[in-house]
């Protein structure tokens, strides 16, 4: 039995406020956008009791393609130093030959990791299918999302609840490193891949809302939401969007809830050469659509910012002012043109000039 | 199909968390389950060597990683050494504990994946000596051949090698390395001795290792000295005196505390006449490339 709700006018037994709010859903004039919150309201309070959830609901999609990528994602899983989550594995659009294979490395896992793995087929839909399907089945106080070729740290989980204890109800952010993998066969003849490069923290530590307006730095094992997100203010992941979907939901999350920061690099994002990834398989009218979709959206909505803002927004528009005289240069097609060329050879032309005067430099003192 | 062979995995134990320990046993005992229903592993035993200031286990607290073992049919010993042997030293006594065909030599600090057993076991057989496991999430950037997995050495973070193997080259050199480089001057001998060195990529281990934040190696206190007391003990053993010179030379004019105390150790050495026997004249094995003991990818 859940405890009654405490409000100005006493106790309010929680059945009764579901009660109330279904009268209002049953209202024929009532504002369809008023009636998803209300609904995402009623759903909470009907969840089972907080403390028997996990802390963390790990959704993984995965197309089944990937066996051995998948299989390095889930031992990073079974790794944690925290085992208080759960694992959602999101299937999507697969073939009945991958759903067998990933089933078989389920089965596979250590029973205790194992007993709190779900395994979902979804079919049909854009990239944000599978993850509201996973949103649906997650019992964990925070969500986060993994992709069946990335790598974790063992704190990942660790970091993460440590975090909601300074900051619950913000989404959660770690600072992840990239690195390069080409397929590859390996010597027992599975379809494998290369590692190229060792990883680089190339994204920025800190999370600056204004600069996440202009791209997404933040990939998305970066975050962990929480349930309130979507089960309180009744979000979702875009489903008309091809791609992008974690950056809509990172600005419209962050816009609502805050972003509690964690200075600990907990996982690596790993980049496709010569293979498929998203980058490749969807199309660049793919990126601009979805991109002006999820900047629309935003601009449509009234924002709150963070500490901060203003100062960096006075900035931005003050500097704007300042160079507003040279406007022309980067909005014409004639001079900004020869400009981004000379940009673009201006710094390894200088970096040949510095190795030239210092090989003429070491040449003169041999000569002396 | 191959015999299945008997398999003993051993792990040398230093003050680590017992949390971690029975979580790798855990991993263990399901990777061993796979590979043996797979016909490649008869019986098996987990044997610990722990060179701790205390003990880590109990008899109380080894009970329950006791009971999942011998559940899974395998068997378990635990042996405190009472002193800190190293690595090299403390894998030697627990490999002469018994006599099982294949030994898989695991760092406490990892976990190995569902069927890295049974990749290994089938990686070693004929002239390969040890098969290294890929090391993930922070993958080692030797390079290896992508038909073959050959390689200039294999890491024991989790390796399987022989025993045939083992007790050809008579195992690890305890006298020369304590910390690092042991499994190194293990796989150039193997080499020397006509054994190959594998890397097996579809076998994973996971490593606790972690990066700073800015993505670098954060390396502790006993790393860097090890690592450059064992850099230059290497370069002896495997004939590259010029090396051993450059060295010196190097960890004397950089003058921190951690590359002199090993410049030291090697003065010692030198004068009491307690350097390894120099191997690999012609220089068909050893690599020191770059500071690194193999081409690296990256």
């Amino acid at each position: 039995m859940n405890e009654p709700i405490e409000t100005d006018a006493g106790p309010v037994d929680q059945t009764s406020f579901v009660d109330v709010i279904e009268t209002i859903l049953g209202r024929p004039e009532l504002d369809e956008e008023l009636a998803i919150r209300l609904r995402s309201v009623t759903e909470y309070l009907r969840q089972p009791d907080d403390t028997s959830r996990p802390f963390l609901s790990v959704l993984l999609r995965t197309q089944g393609k990937r066996i051995e990528p998948l299989k390095d994602a889930m031992l990073c899983l079974a790794a944690q130093t925290l085992q208080d989550f759960e694992l959602i594995v999101l299937e999507h659009n697969a073939l009945p030959v991958d759903v067998a294979g990933v089933r078989e490395v389920i089965e596979r896992q250590p029973p205790a990791f194992r007993s709190r793995i779900k395994h979902l087929v979804v079919e049909g839909g854009t990239r944000a299918k599978p993850l509201n399907e996973g949103i649906g089945a997650a019992e964990g106080h925070y969500i986060a999302v993994y992709d069946d070729d990335d790598l974790v740290f063992a704190n990942w989980v660790e970091e993460f609840r440590d975090a909601a204890i300074r900051g619950d109800g913000r989404l959660l952010r770690s600072t992840v490193a990239t690195q390069s993998i080409t397929p590859e066969i390996w010597p027992d003849r599975s379809e494998g891949f290369r590692t190229g490069s060792w990883p680089a923290a190339e994204y920025p530590v800190e999370f600056h809302q204004l600069e996440h307006l202009l791209v997404n730095y933040s990939p998305f094992m970066s975050w962990a939401f929480p349930r309130s997100l979507f089960f309180t203010f009744g979000l979702r992941f875009d489903e008309v969007l091809e791609v992008c979907e974690d950056w809509d939901m990172i600005l419209r999350g962050s816009l609502l809830c805050g972003v509690e920061e964690i200075e600990s690099l907990t996982a690596i994002y790993r980049r496709w050469e010569g293979g498929s990834s998203s980058y490749t398989i969807h199309s660049i009218d793919a990126w601009q659509k979805s991109e002006k979709r999820v900047l629309d959206r935003i601009d449509s909505t009234t924002l709150t910012l963070p500490p901060g803002s203003v100062e960096r927004i006075r900035e931005l528009v003050g500097f704007h002012e300042r160079m507003k005289h040279f406007e022309p240069i980067f909005r014409g097609p004639y001079l900004w043109f020869p400009l981004r060329v000379t940009m673009k050879f201006a710094g390894p032309a200088a970096h040949l000039a510095v190795r030239v005067r210092n090989r003429i430099r070491r040449l003169l003192v041999r000569a002396r | 199909m191959a015999e299945a062979r008997r398999l003993v995995v051993q792990s040398v134990l230093y003050a680590n968390s017992t949390e971690d320990i029975v979580r790798a046993g855990l991993a263990v005992i399901n990777s061993v389950s796979w590979a043996r229903d797979a016909g490649l592993i008869s019986s098996w035993v987990l044997r610990l060597g722990d060179c701790s200031p205390e003990p880590v286990f109990t008899e109380e607290s080894i009970s329950p990683l006791r009971a999942a073992v011998e559940e899974s049919g395998g068997e378990i010993s635990y042996t405190v050494f009472g002193a800190n042997l190293g690595s090299a030293a403390g894998q030697n006594r627990l490999a002469a504990a018994g006599d099982e065909e294949l030994m898989l030599i695991l760092n406490p600090d990892t976990q190995v994946a569902p069927d890295t057993l049974s990749v290994l076991a089938r990686a070693v057989r004929e002239d390969i000596g040890i098969a290294e496991a890929r090391q993930v999430p922070l993958e080692h950037p030797k390079y290896f051949e992508p038909q073959t997995g050959n390689t200039s050495w294999a890491s024991t973070a989790c390796a399987l090698t022989t025993r045939e193997a083992f007790d050809s080259v008579s195992g690890f050199d305890s006298a020369t390395f304590f910390l690092y480089c042991d499994d190194l001057d293990y796989s150039w001998r193997l080499r020397l001795a006509g054994y190959r060195v594998v890397y097996e990529p579809s076998a994973r281990v996971f490593h606790d290792k972690r990066l700073t934040i800015t993505g670098d190696w954060p390396a502790g206190a006993a790393e860097i000295y090890y690592s450059a007391e064992s850099a230059i003990l290497l370069a002896f053993k495997y004939s590259r005196n010029d090396l051993v010179d450059s060295l010196v030379k190097a960890f004397t004019k950089e003058g921190s505390e951690p590359g002199l105390r090993a410049v030291a150790e090697y003065e010692r050495r030198k004068a009491s006449g307690a350097l390894p026997t120099q191997l690999d004249g012609d220089h068909r094995v050893a690599q020191f490339i770059n500071g690194n003991y193999a081409v690296h990818r990256y």
